[in-house]
């Protein structure tokens, strides 16, 4: 037993992206791991009043995270914190579980996505320290339909076969791209062409861009989610009603 | 034995020991947790004012004239109002949210009741609203909310510390709390 246990250990960077109360005083934690990807974790005792593990077991931080077995929920080991960023405050909190959200529902399991990671640690920092969010967010979003397959087309239009034009109107096709409409075309969603090329570039100083690129980001989520509604999302709305 | 079960800690093994135990030994005992069960259902509901559980249309804390009516403290769950209560170091009221924002499980501001909140904190008596809800991230996003709704009404409203622990050597405070402790420390007062 305790060879096999040797054997099927490992340890990895990771987040918790949610936890969940199971049996008793044990908790089940999503995580997202560097070289695992992401992963489910039972944490036996966890929630006992002088577990090592309460407190630490928390979203938005990197930990260093040490399990074992084989199934589909390996046993949490160990958790330690790694440190070197605050914690998240007010409504980065919100930000914050909208990305695990999305991680949760778009992510496969059990497959490494390390660029993505990356660039995840860069937002929880990002999320850490600025006060203006959405880039962060936009970021991200781009970072994580690429990884799972759904490379944005932003810089050529997909019907006429020509470059984007930053001066033009463009509506976007969740399956295929940009295409020019008119100006003055009625329903649909319009960008500027100069907003696919600043995404595509990921600058978004300019307030138009970071509007219209929020809108377009929200239409090609939805339809990878098969337009099944997120929850952050919906209570963000609702906190912003109060 | 299934009906025992839903009771948290009790397992299939613990279940059917306290049935027999019940059935066998101890039928007086079965009749007294019966009723005590019965007569809690039917008169326990939550308090109109602060939203914890109370046999009366006001709990004990609310309908005291001892409590000071300007401080209001609201916290996640009734053994949380408890622990407040037992520090002996607060004597205003109490709001019990019976819940956190999880934007994760689908609790927003309805689901807590953030609107009852707004209305019992806007009611004219209170001053100031201190949140004591956990230091997690669902705990703090429940603060930052609440501290956005009531501050633009011209509310005063604290979150309590947080820290090295009351006669904590930095020794064996966890680095969580010590980086954050750091982050948040304030001016050695010269009082």
């Amino acid at each position: 037993m305790s060879e096999r246990r040797a054997r099927d250990r490992a340890v990895d960077e990771g987040y918790v992206l949610h936890t969940y109360p199971y049996r008793e005083t044990s908790l089940l934690v999503e995580i997202y791991a560097r070289g695992a990807g992401r992963m489910t974790l039972v944490a036996r005792g966890a929630r006992r009043p002088r577990s090592a593990m309460r407190g630490v077991l928390i979203a938005f931080q990197p930990l260093q995270l040490s399990w074992y077995g084989s199934g589909e929920v390996r046993t949490l080991i160990r958790a330690e914190w790694i440190g070197g960023q605050p914690l998240l405050q007010g409504a980065a909190l919100l930000c914050g579980f909208y990305l695990n959200e999305l991680l949760l529902r778009l992510l496969p399991r059990e497959d490494p996505h390390e660029k993505l990671f990356d660039r995840y640690g860069e937002a929880m920092r990002g999320l850490a320290s600025e006060a203006v969010t959405g880039p962060i967010l936009r970021s991200f979003e781009k970072s994580l339909l690429r990884e799972i397959g759904y490379a944005m087309v932003l810089e050529r239009d997909v019907a006429g076969d020509c470059g984007i034009d930053p001066a033009k109107t463009y509506t976007y096709d969740p399956e295929k791209g940009p295409l020019e409409v008119s100006a003055v075309a009625s329903a649909g969603m319009k960008l500027a062409g100069q907003t696919l090329l600043d995404i595509a570039r990921d600058d978004f100083s300019s307030a138009v861009t970071q509007q219209q690129a929020k809108l377009l980001m929200r239409l090609l989520i939805n339809h990878r989610l098969e337009y099944q509604p997120l929850k952050s999302r919906r209570i963000f709305q609702e906190l912003m009603e109060l | 034995m299934d009906a025992l079960r839903c009771m948290p800690g009790v397992g299939p093994k613990a279940a059917q020991r306290a049935a027999f135990h019940l059935l066998q030994y101890d039928r007086p005992g079965a009749q007294r947790l019966a009723s005590a069960l019965g007569r809690a259902l039917q008169t326990i509901r939550r308090c109109a004012r602060c939203n914890s559980f109370t046999e009366e249309e006001l709990c004990a804390l609310c309908a005291s004239a001892k409590r000071d009516p300007s401080l209001l403290c609201v916290v996640e769950t009734p053994a949380d109002l408890l622990m407040l209560e037992q520090t002996l170091a607060y004597n205003g009221l109490y709001f019990v949210l019976m819940g956190r924002l999880s934007p994760l499980d689908g609790i927003g501001p309805r689901e807590i009741g953030l609107d009852v909140l707004l209305e019992r904190a806007t009611d004219g008596a209170a001053r100031e609203v201190i949140v004591a809800t956990n230091f997690t991230n669902e705990g703090e996003a429940t603060a930052h909310y609440i501290g956005e709704m009531l501050r633009g009404r011209g509310i005063k409203v604290s979150r309590i510390a947080r820290g090295i622990p009351v006669g904590g050597e930095l020794e064996y405070v966890d680095t969580g709390t010590l980086a954050q402790a750091l982050v948040e420390r304030r001016p050695v007062s010269n009082a």
